[in-house]
């Protein structure tokens, strides 16, 4: 404590920046991401910063009710119908989109299937072989978004005629360790997922074309009530940094800062690769990414913060 | 850290720490260092030595993340023989979860509902529990909740009969041998208090998670506990001088179990079916994140999508069936054991 108040009365312009509060979503980009931010406000603005481990709706509730945590980063709106309202409330406001180009949501079948049986890269291959991806297509829990849709989808290809089950899982968590197992013992499997992911990081899987992305025929899908599911790709899904308007206010120096945190897919796919070969954690990730992307971060910094980081940056 | 560095090198270790290493990610510790150059930092402080730690010190010595890595790579490995054996042991489970699911289904729902509450009527012979679980399945019924309720219902009920079957013989093996008790305890303790989902992941690893025996095995493991304990305490409470008595009339052991100690016993095997019962259905909503049908499915939609309602309705239903079948087994269970004195 002594030493942090040293180098805080020490330091040139000392920016009050006090507490921060910061979600860490239990996905491996998120942690990275809230990893990264953590150092920057603390080593670049002098915050106290404190993580919460979080999931996307536990946050956005948190919000709703508590106007805490202050920053929730990597939120997947396809996820949370009720951020709009919040934010029509002005209770929360998107500063920008932390993973610029959107995240990917597809059905996927894992890579040694294809390695097999090259037909099975197109919906129509799998619809003609169900018996080759097991039967079934494993669909998401039961209140998240992507479950509507994909059932719409599962109407518009007619899974069930073709002799395909779809399996709700129960969780997140079984969604993630049915392709795990699948994989580990070579075995059929097809569903959706998302990226970029730890999973699908480790896993090498193949995205099924699913048509082109008409927009009227997903919002349909997308829907909970729709007449005519049609045959379109999922959209890039918008994943942002929202923080709460009350701290936005407060501390207008660390939103400023967190409009600039933003990855590419490449980028991100890379870091996430890194963390993967290395059997890394969150907080050596992001130490990789501090120390090999000085280029990448240095432009999100004020110039005060820049010349407190600026011994990393040489 | 680099106490633990001297100490390595103190040792003539240093060529052997360093042997074939590649050196681990740099740490935020180490970034630190870099950004506050000539502050002192923690060469003050003593560390723990702990395996990263240690890491750090001297690269041969794994890290922790290398020790879980070893652990996944073992279960990995062990896996197909475990799969063989556990496989063809467990399918009976995924047939009786599934014909009760399918029975559920099929029937029409007033013939099952009639059923229940005959044998209700049949098990309890009290006309205001048979009324009381009359208006239960009404309520459920009448809020739309009458299948999944009936679901869970047909869950807990196989779940409960294959924990009976099972505990109650474990619980007089352990009544007869204090060292398979000694060796037991710790086994039912950890059941009771292992987070389920760290025994359910592996699970599926083992199983596909498309099986019914998936939450049919965890929630047998965590609600067959009271079974075993109970009956093991039940047995081990028959009054010595009873025993005695049975002794000096020249019974044989198993006579001895059948006519004297488990009838005794058995005001405590039932309080401990009726454990079992409770704990079963303790364990729905759990057994829902592994894709278990029922009133656990609605709570979790309710919390997924933050309706509120849809969760309080599921959850009241889950408390109704549970003082629904904590009546009804108590009073079939007091008839059982008045027949018994008389």
């Amino acid at each position: 404590m002594a030493a942090v108040l040293l180098t805080a009365a020490g330091s040139p312009a000392f920016a009050k920046c006090g507490n921060v509060t910061i979600t860490e979503m239990n996905w491996s980009s998120a942690a990275v991401v809230t990893s990264i931010s953590k150092f920057l406000m603390e080593q670049g603005y002098n915050c106290t910063v404190t993580t919460v481990p979080s999931g996307t709706v536990t946050a956005i509730t948190s919000v709703a009710e508590t106007g805490e945590p202050d920053i929730v980063t990597e939120l997947w709106l396809s996820g949370v119908p009720a951020y709009a309202e919040l934010e029509a409330a002005g209770k929360i406001r998107t500063l920008t989109h932390v993973l610029s180009e959107g995240g990917v949501d597809a059905w996927w079948v894992p890579q040694y299937l294809i390695d097999d049986h090259p037909e099975l890269a197109t919906m129509e291959g799998i619809l003609a072989n169900p018996g080759l991806v097991g039967d079934r297509f494993h669909n998401c829990p039961d209140g998240w978004g992507c479950k509507v849709t994909n059932e719409h989808l599962a109407q518009a290809y007619d899974l069930a005629g073709a002799g395909l089950e779809v399996f709700d899982h129960g969780s997140g968590e079984t969604l993630a360790a049915a392709i795990a197992a699948a994989y580990e013992s070579k075995e059929p499997w097809f569903g959706y997922y998302w990226a970029p992911t730890s999973v699908l990081g480790k896993y090498p899987m193949v995205k099924i074309d699913l048509g082109t992305f008409d927009k009227a025929i997903h919002d349909c899908n997308a829907a909970e009530e729709c007449a005519t599911p049609g045959k379109s790709s999922y959209p890039p899904a918008e994943v942002i940094t929202a923080v709460t308007t009350d701290f936005e206010s407060r501390q207008p120096e660390i939103a400023e800062l967190m409009s600039h945190v933003s990855f590419t897919n490449e980028q991100m796919s890379k870091i996430l690769a890194w963390q993967e070969d290395n059997n890394a954690s969150s907080e050596e990730t992001a130490v990789h990414f501090l120390t090999n992307y000085p280029d990448v971060w240095s432009t999100w910094l004020s110039e005060v913060a820049r010349e407190r980081l600026s011994a990393l940056l040489q | 850290m680099a106490l633990y560095s001297d100490f390595f090198d103190s040792m003539g270790l240093r060529d052997w720490c360093d042997a074939g290493t590649t050196g681990g990610p740099q740490t935020m510790a180490d970034l630190l260092a870099r950004t506050h150059s000539g502050e002192a930092s923690e060469a003050s402080q003593i560390v723990f030595p702990s395996l990263d730690v240690l890491h750090s010190a001297c690269s041969v010595i794994p890290r922790t993340r290398d020790f879980t890595a070893g652990l996944e790579h073992y279960f990995l490995s062990v896996k197909d023989p475990v799969k063989s054996v556990l496989g063809p042991l467990t399918q009976p489970l995924s047939w009786a979860l599934q014909g009760a699911l399918d029975l559920v289904h099929d029937l029409p729902w007033w013939l099952l509902v009639l059923t229940l509450i005959v044998i209700v009527q049949l098990a309890a012979k009290r006309v205001r529990i048979t009324v009381f679980t009359a208006l239960v399945f009404a309520i459920l019924a009448f809020i739309d909740h009458l299948e999944p309720a009936l679901q869970t219902l047909a869950i807990i009920l196989v779940c409960t009969f294959i924990c009976v079957l099972v505990g109650v013989p474990i619980g007089i093996m352990m009544s007869r041998s204090s060292r398979l008790e000694r060796l037991a305890i710790p086994v039912l303790d950890m059941l009771q208090t292992l987070p389920t989902f760290v025994y359910l992941i592996p699970l599926i690893f083992l199983f596909s998670v498309t099986e019914p025996k998936l939450y049919g095995i965890a929630i047998i493991l965590y609600a067959i506990v009271p079974a075993i304990r109970l009956t093991n305490l039940g047995i081990r409470l028959v009054d010595k001088d009873v025993l005695e008595a049975a002794d000096a009339f020249g019974m044989t052991a198993r006579q001895k179990l059948i006519r004297v100690e488990f009838p005794l016993a058995l005001p405590n095997i039932m309080a401990g079916v009726n454990q079992t019962i409770m704990m079963s259905l303790s364990m729905v909503v759990i057994a829902s994140l592994v894709s278990a049908p029922g009133l656990g499915a609605l709570v979790l939609r309710g919390i997924n999508k933050l309706e509120l309602g849809v969760g309080l309705v599921a959850g009241l239903g889950i408390v109704l069936l549970a003082i629904m079948l904590d009546r009804v087994s108590k009073a079939a269970l007091e008839r059982i054991n008045k027949s018994h004195k008389a």
